[in-house]
């Protein structure tokens, strides 16, 4: 007769072996070692080490491909792994001085009253720090560019920076009619204000400028060139103009950024056709705008407007403190972003610096898509249309200001009709009689077309062989170039850069292309 | 019967057919005799005019007036006009009133009164007139210090000059850049890719460049006369070579097969050449660097941490400095394997 002792162990065993331990390890039966209805201790289990050697041996007279190399050195490596977007921070890191380089004893700093000056013209000019500062928050410097070799950034005023400086001018109402000339054009609203406002000169400019103010424009235009001609960093000088010159700057880094589905969207409530808020970003957009234009916002201004926020504003709430909210709460930083842009565009308040850097990357649709699955033109974005708008003159800025967007040739995508009202303003431009016309079998996105009806272009050429020479001169009194500076040399490394292609030029000189 | 003579009749015939291609009949490719036709770039001299091929003088036109006043300037032995030039009508005129009537109006206004040199009147403000070489220097046309090539050369046989001795090393277009980064981009370089090879030696003396001042490890000295330091930064070429001629080994090690006995290979230290020395020093550097933990990402990685080995080499925290040592060190325990030549 069995015993019934053995039968009740066995019944043990199956639903709880964690309790019969000596048992346990004599059972023969030992493949789950779990109760039955539960998976969680084989998942969590140490996986089972891998059996060596049972891969059966290569038969006679087949040759089995080995190219595993050195498989008796092979190290793992066990070191601690960088964490999650270390690398990228690393790759993307923006260094702005160097050590090493020597100091450069003429270089001036930009100053306010002095940086619109036509004479700075063929100068290498220090950025002050603070604006230095506030381009990093904007993220105006990119990772390729030379920062990085230099005592502390200092950047060539060259004839489109001159040309730009004399448009910041225009649009801080200052019209002055020489400078008219330099631009080469009669720009349809700056002409009539030449005429109300007398020929100053850039030093006196200043003094107007306190004394009395000409009607404010906003300036539209587009930075094209070819590749390496300098039009971010151009992009960058008109926002540091715009900084030391005191405006409100809001720059959107990269456009590429905003349009490829890497950040979160959600559609605008109440829009027609459907628009799409980004909140995210905007937040992100919204604290940079107050890093960068510090001394803007240091001024506590008590806001005029009621917007209708959502959530509940304490009196004499300042701009700050609204830009805050919008920070902190990303659900409502858009109409946070709305907000501020009616305060910004009250009477009394500074001009405005609009800046994008990859233009065509907004002239297509977005890799984002709607509820029906159709993708989203990147113009249904509320960022990007407010931008778009500002960008084709269909909303203007009271107080004056700047609209600059700068296409890139490294990085942008085709886009027919961006590249053809390029060629049509160039056209324009320069006046020639025929404009280049539509080819009929290509397709249109009419939208940008509307867009760029009428947009002008700031044309980044070569740089001049005496600009070309004042930055060699920089290079050198910097440390990084190990060579007489004269003529032949000047010469030699112009030709080499295409005819004073800034960057090839860099690269010739003091990047070590060797 | 045969119908034709036949001297030279042989038992079988030998067909010749001369062939037609190859019959030449000798005709002069051009005519001895002279062309009738004269261009009109030809001097008028050589190709005589119709008229001028009569021997009979009186069939011969009359010479031009100037042609005539010299030849008979030339029997007279006086002074003739100058043959050289075109005789102005002035000139031919002189002298003849019927003939200075019969002229055109603007001439006789041109001989009445104004001088022939004086500078035109009108309105226009300008000069159409060509300026002589030696004239005005005022008038420029952008060539002033234009020095045209006829010029005869100081030194027969060269055109612009000799160059000035010595030649710079980098003149030549095949070794403008430095030996030493050179031979390392050569090095660097995978799959035949030079071009990537020449990005990454740029980005490792670009970081070189950025890195802090190097301290020295006073056990680990460098090559005798090595700059301080602090100058190494800015001179990111000197940094590559003082790197590199640290640590590069004086001698390698040859196993000679069996040359010891019993299957044993015999070491035999043999003396390197400075590329060879370089080259060993570099290849160590390299595989030191691909050893190294790759920091951030990107096409970069490879430069930054070859870079970051070059540094220590310099501050003598590199690897490199053992196995340089351990060369050294079995080279001078196997001196004696050294065969030098025998002495006579």
């Amino acid at each position: 007769m069995p015993s019934s002792v053995c039968i009740r162990s066995i019944s043990h065993l199956v639903r709880d072996r964690a309790a019969h331990t000596s048992i346990a390890s004599r059972c023969l039966f030992a493949a789950p070692q779990s109760a039955g209805f539960s998976t969680s201790a084989a998942r969590y289990a140490l996986p089972s080490k891998k059996k060596t050697g049972t891969v059966a041996a290569p038969k006679r007279g087949v040759k089995s491909l080995n190219v595993k190399k050195g498989r008796k050195g092979v190290q793992v490596d066990t070191a601690k792994r960088p964490a999650q977007g270390e690398r990228r921070a690393l790759r993307k890191r923006i260094v702005l001085s160097n050590n090493n380089a020597l100091e450069v004893p003429y270089l001036t700093d930009l100053e306010k009253t002095s940086a619109l000056s036509k004479k700075n013209q063929g100068q290498v000019k220090g950025l002050p720090e603070e604006v230095v500062d506030s381009l990093r928050a904007v993220e105006a410097f990119k990772p390729t560019q030379g920062w990085s070799l230099f005592r502390r950034p200092a950047t060539l005023i060259r004839k489109e920076t001159v040309q730009l400086a004399a448009l910041l001018k225009v649009a801080e109402g200052h019209v002055n009619s020489t400078e008219q000339a330099v631009e080469g054009r009669e720009d349809g609203e700056a002409v009539d204000g030449a005429k109300e406002v007398a020929e100053v000169t850039a030093e006196e400019a200043v003094a107007v400028a306190v004394a009395e103010e000409g009607p404010k424009k906003t300036i539209r235009r587009v930075i094209v060139g070819e590749k390496m001609s300098g039009k971010s960093s151009l992009l960058l000088q008109g926002l540091a103009l715009a900084f030391v010159r005191g405006w409100v700057v809001i720059n959107l880094p990269d456009a590429q950024d905003i349009v490829n589905a890497h950040t979160a969207y959600a559609p605008l409530p109440e829009s027609e056709p459907t628009q799409y808020t980004q909140d995210i970003y905007t937040a992100n957009l919204l604290s940079q705008i107050l890093k960068a234009n510090k001394g803007f916002f240091s001024n506590t201004t008590p806001i005029t407007t009621q917007p209708e926020l959502g959530v509940p504003l304490p009196a004499n709430t300042t701009l700050e403190q609204l830009v805050n909210i919008g920070i902190n709460n990303p659900d409502i930083s858009w109409p946070v972003f709305v907000a501020l842009w009616a305060e910004l565009t009250l009477p009394g308040r500074p001009p405005i610096m609009l800046g994008i850097d990859g233009l065509s990357h907004i002239m297509r649709n977005s890799e984002y898509f709607s509820a029906d699955v159709k993708p989203i033109h990147a113009h249904d974005l509320t960022l990007i249309r407010h931008f778009i708008d500002h960008l084709s003159g269909k909303s203007s800025l009271p107080n004056g200001g700047m609209v600059l967007a700068a296409i890139s040739k490294s990085n942008s995508p085709t886009s027919a009709a961006l590249d053809f009202s390029i060629s049509v303003a160039e056209a324009r431009q320069a006046r020639s009689g025929n404009l280049p016309t539509w080819n009929l079998y290509t397709k249109v996105d009419q939208r940008v077309m509307d867009v760029l009806k009428d947009i002008e272009v700031i044309k980044v050429g070569g740089l001049s062989k005496a600009e070309a020479r004042a930055l060699i001169e920089y290079y050198a009194a910097s440390g990084m170039l190990r060579a007489k500076v004269d003529e032949p040399f000047v010469t030699e490394k112009w030709s080499l850069a295409g005819m004073g292609n800034v960057g090839e030029l860099e690269r010739a000189t003091v990047r070590l292309r060797v | 019967m045969s119908p034709r003579l036949s001297l030279f009749s042989f038992a079988r015939s030998i067909p010749y057919r001369p062939r037609l291609s190859s019959q030449w009949l000798p005709q002069p490719a051009t005519r001895a005799t002279p062309s009738k036709l004269r261009a009109y770039s030809n001097p008028a001299d050589q190709a005589p005019s119709g008229a001028d091929r009569s021997t009979r003088p009186e069939t011969k036109p009359a010479d031009h007036v100037s042609e005539e006043a010299a030849k008979v300037a030339d029997i007279t032995g006086t002074q003739g006009p100058d043959m050289e030039q075109g005789t102005p009508v002035e000139q031919v005129v002189k002298g003849d009133q019927e003939a200075i009537d019969k002229l055109p109006k603007v001439m006789q206004d041109k001989l009445k009164g104004k001088s022939p040199t004086s500078a035109p009147k009108g309105s226009r403000s300008y000069s159409t007139m060509t300026t002589s070489e030696t004239g005005s220097a005022a008038f420029d046309m952008g060539l002033v210090g234009f020095n045209s090539a006829s010029t005869v050369p100081e030194i027969p046989g060269v055109k612009f000059g000799l160059p000035s001795l010595p030649l710079p090393r980098d003149g030549n277009l095949k070794h403008r850049y430095d030996t030493v980064v050179d031979q390392v981009t050569n090095l660097l370089m995978r799959h035949g890719q030079k071009s990537i090879a020449q990005r990454n030696m740029s980005l490792i003396l670009q970081h070189l460049r950025t890195s802090q001042i190097p301290t020295i490890n006073p056990a680990r000295p460098l090559v005798p006369g090595a700059p301080p330091p602090s100058h190494l930064p800015l001179n990111p070429i000197l940094y590559l070579t003082l790197a590199i001629d640290s640590v590069a080994p004086l001698l390698r090690i040859r196993n000679q097969k069996g040359a010891a006995g019993g299957g044993v290979a015999l070491q035999i230290p043999v003396p390197l050449g400075i590329r060879q020395r370089r080259r060993t020093a570099v290849e160590w550097i390299l595989n030191a660097a691909s050893k190294r933990r790759n920091k951030g990402s990107g096409k970069g990685g490879f430069a930054q941490r070859v870079a970051d080995e070059l540094v220590a080499v310099v501050e003598g925290k590199s690897g490199v400095w053992e196995r340089r040592n351990a060369v050294h060190k079995l080279a001078v325990a196997s001196r004696a394997n050294v065969v030098l030549p025998r002495k006579r």
